[in-house]
């Protein structure tokens, strides 16, 4: 049920910027980020989503006006988007890492030497 | 269908910058081939940009370039697009000049670094990036391109390895920024769900017989998107944070550039896709935020000790100026709005390369231990004093038209609809432009004037090939200042025009003639025709000048009701008549030169610094909060 879906979206991406919002965790706050990308990609997909449609797999010689299939740009988009989300997850991590050398502390009320 | 030279220059000039990116990276041992091929990159960019010129702004031509010769098939856009019109290009002009000088400062700037050989390939990827955005005519190839340049810009703030806080600013910048860039995602996939389509012309054709609340929806979450990267109010704390550890020339990126696609988005949004910018609701919203982040960053300015961190709350001040009258949605905001982007990122440009040089001199940016310099360093003294007078709107420098430009609009626009609000919008417009213009007395004060400390004794001028693209930056300050009509013939009339002729930019993409088959309603949102209200009229002066008394007055009265209620100060040093005799070792540091100000005002000032309290989850609170309003708004009032 593609209703579902949407629902299931849009409550990953709140309860990813909840994590983001509550936890001092570093480390959580990079799966809460995760998470928001989570509920986006699994809205991007239902997008297309087309109810008994097949899989866009065809060459040019292969369509007809008669085939069902689901939508292949959103599919398209995902992927792209799990891509950036890998990489801004990998610096996102990087980064905690070299703050937990320089700090000593994953705690973000403690790495706060920029304020006011 | 034959195609023109200059016709492959919009894809040709991201490219370059992106191929530079991977050369660099290639041939990172020499020092040589680096220089050389960042040049190259970056000169050929800007050339190309150029070039452009003449078809796009003076013959009214709109390059629309189909990767892979993709042309629209059965009235959809199934290729991708590049599209340049006169907006497009204004922005590509400004972005590939800042890339342009910025680059050619960093050649020796970069020298104190270690990680030398990584520097290039970022900037290169930050500039395509940028190039990327505003070239592109493609919504999903606009987001990916925000998250190359977002990418680059997070590695290049914690790029300095010796800058103890940078790891910490780029965290925030990358955890903040991702509610920008997670919005714009969702607000994409809505549209797509409405529309079928990524095409920025077929949307915005297709968007005004579509209105529905899912789309409501995707408007206000790409709003807040573009407002992310351009580091509206609440997003302004991560931008202070990233200018201030990231390289100057970099901020000079982040700042004049960078900010900018945030503005270029709104744009796009705002009067193309959506053309809710005719909506009074909107523009109440935009002015809301535009004026409440001009106001709220200069204040914020005034208690900062560090030169760069400074200098960006003063970035987003400006940003605010630009956001308020670009939301005005008048032919004279429009103009005065990209005037002052223009103007943005030429001052902002020139003060964080002074900020560079006394970085790169000195070692500090720290306003307390500095001093004097101008003895020392007396050309990037001029050039701080050109920038500042630019950016506090003293004349006949850049910042003075497009302020006045903006009090002129938002003057018209009270005048026209009879609003109190939008008159008190000229006047915090005006306000803030003199407490910029007191914040750089102050920074003057203690940077370059003054006392030198004794540890700047030997400290040498700039090095000449940081000082020449500064000066050039300077030149342009006030060639821009001084020669409106120009600016107005090659740059700006075209821009605007083209910022209220969206169904211009539908028909160059899909076709004559698609946009009046799928839009309910063609009329241009204003009337296209700056009418200059004549900057030199002597009863507009009087206007301003009682428009600043009153200010004055008003300041004066509200700062004297708060003296005579503090009445138990323990430190002599707030008394009325403090001479520094009685109290040794309360000393006015040079950076204090506001002392007396910011003591009356220190409640506000120090609920606000307490505000900013640097909590990467407070920050991101603001953020969620700032969107969930921004939806809940539209919601009720569009």
């Amino acid at each position: 049920m593609i209703v579902a879906n949407y629902i299931g979206a849009i409550l990953l991406v709140a309860i990813g910027f909840y994590a983001m919002m509550t936890n001092p965790n570093i480390i959580r706050i990079v799966v809460g980020m995760n998470i928001v990308d989570y509920g986006l990609n699994l809205m991007i997909v239902s997008v297309g989503f087309n109810q008994g449609g097949t899989a866009p797999i065809y060459t040019l010689g292969e369509l007809t006006s008669g085939m069902y299939f689901v939508d292949p740009i959103p599919q398209a988009l995902t992927l792209t988007s799990i891509v950036i989300g890998a990489c801004v997850t990998a610096m996102s991590i990087a980064l905690c890492i070299k703050m937990y050398s320089e700090y000593g502390t994953l705690d973000a009320r403690q790495i706060r030497r920029l304020h006011g | 269908m034959s195609m023109q030279y200059y016709q492959h220059f919009p894809v040709l000039s991201i490219m370059i910058l992106f191929l530079g990116a991977f050369l660099v990276a290639l041939f990172h041992k020499s020092r040589f081939m680096r220089t050389f091929i960042t040049s190259v990159a970056v000169i050929g960019s800007f050339a190309m940009m150029i070039a452009l010129i003449k078809p796009v702004m003076l013959n009214g031509e709109i390059i629309t370039y189909w990767l892979g010769g993709r042309v629209p098939d059965g009235g959809y856009a199934i290729g991708i697009a590049l599209e340049v019109d006169a907006v497009s290009l204004f922005f590509g002009i400004l972005v590939s000049l800042a890339v342009l000088l910025s680059g050619l400062y960093s050649f020796r700037y970069t020298k104190q670094d270690d990680a030398r050989d990584k520097f290039f390939t970022l900037y290169l990827m930050l500039a395509g990036g940028v190039m990327g955005i505003v070239l592109s005519g493609d919504l999903f190839n606009i987001y990916v391109m925000l998250e190359v340049m977002t990418f680059a810009a997070v590695a290049l703030t914690a790029y300095r390895s010796w800058n103890p806080n940078a790891r910490e600013a780029a965290f925030k910048y990358l955890v903040v920024g991702s509610i920008g860039s997670s919005s714009v995602l969702l607000g994409i996939a809505l549209i797509y769900a409405n529309c079928h389509t990524l095409n920025l012309a077929q949307i915005s054709a297709l968007a005004m017989s579509k209105m529905n609340p899912s789309m409501l929806l995707a408007f206000a979450l790409l709003f807040v998107g573009f407002g992310t990267k351009a580091f509206m109010v609440p997003f302004h704390p991560i931008a202070a944070d990233a200018h201030a550890a990231a390289p100057s020339s970099v901020s000079v990126l982040i700042s004049g550039v960078f900010t900018k696609t945030g503005v270029y988005g709104i744009i796009r949004v705002c009067y193309f896709l959506f053309r809710t910018m005719g909506m009074p609701a909107v523009q109440t919203g935009v002015v809301l935020i535009g004026s409440v982040s001009m106001f709220l960053c200069v204040t914020m300015a005034l208690n900062q000790h560090d030169f760069k961190r400074l200098l960006a709350f003063h970035s987003i001040s400006q940003i605010g100026y630009i956001l308020t009258s670009l939301g005005l949605c008048t032919a004279l905001g429009i103009a005065g709005g990209l005037y002052h982007a223009i103007n943005h990122t030429l001052f902002k440009g020139l003060l964080f390369l002074t900020a560079g040089a006394v970085l790169y001199s000195t070692g500090t940016t720290k306003l307390e231990k500095l001093g004097g310099l101008a003895k020392k360093m007396p050309q990037t003294a001029a050039l701080f004093m050109i920038g500042a007078f630019s950016i506090s709107g003293v004349p006949p420098f850049n910042g003075f038209v497009s302020k006045w430009m903006i009090y002129q609009a938002t003057y018209e626009k009270a005048m026209e609809t009879g609003s109190i609000g939008y008159a008190l919008v000229t006047v915090l417009a005006v306000v803030t432009s003199v407490l910029t213009l007191a914040s750089f007395v102050k920074v003057g004060q203690s940077v370059f004037f003054g006392e030198m400390p004794i540890e700047y004794q030997n400290v040498k001028e700039t090095p000449a090939s940081m000082l020449v693209p500064m000066w050039i930056m300077a030149g342009l300050c006030l060639a821009t200042g001084l020669l409106p009509n120009l600016m107005f013939k090659y740059l700006l009339g075209p821009a605007t025009g083209a910022v209220l002729n969206s169904p211009a930019y539908i028909d160059s993409a899909m076709g004559a003639g698609y946009a009046a088959s799928q839009m309910p309603d063609m009329s241009l949102m204003a009337d296209p025709v700056i009418v200059f209200a004549g900057a030199w009229k002597p009863l507009s002066w009087l206007l301003l000048f009682v428009i600043i008394l009153a200010a004055v007055a008003l300041a004066s009265l509200m700062s004297k009701k708060r003296t005579s209620e503090s009445g138990a100060v323990i430190d002599s040093k707030h008394d009325t008549f403090f001479g520094g005799e009685e109290n040794t070792f309360s000393q006015v540091a040079s950076g204090d030169l506001f002392w007396g100000f910011k003591h009356n005002m220190r409640k506000y000032l120090g609920f606000m610094s307490n505000a900013h309290n640097g909590i990467t989850n407070e920050y991101v609170t603001w953020g969620v909060v700032d969107l969930a309003i921004i939806i809940v708004y539209c919601f009720i009032f569009i």
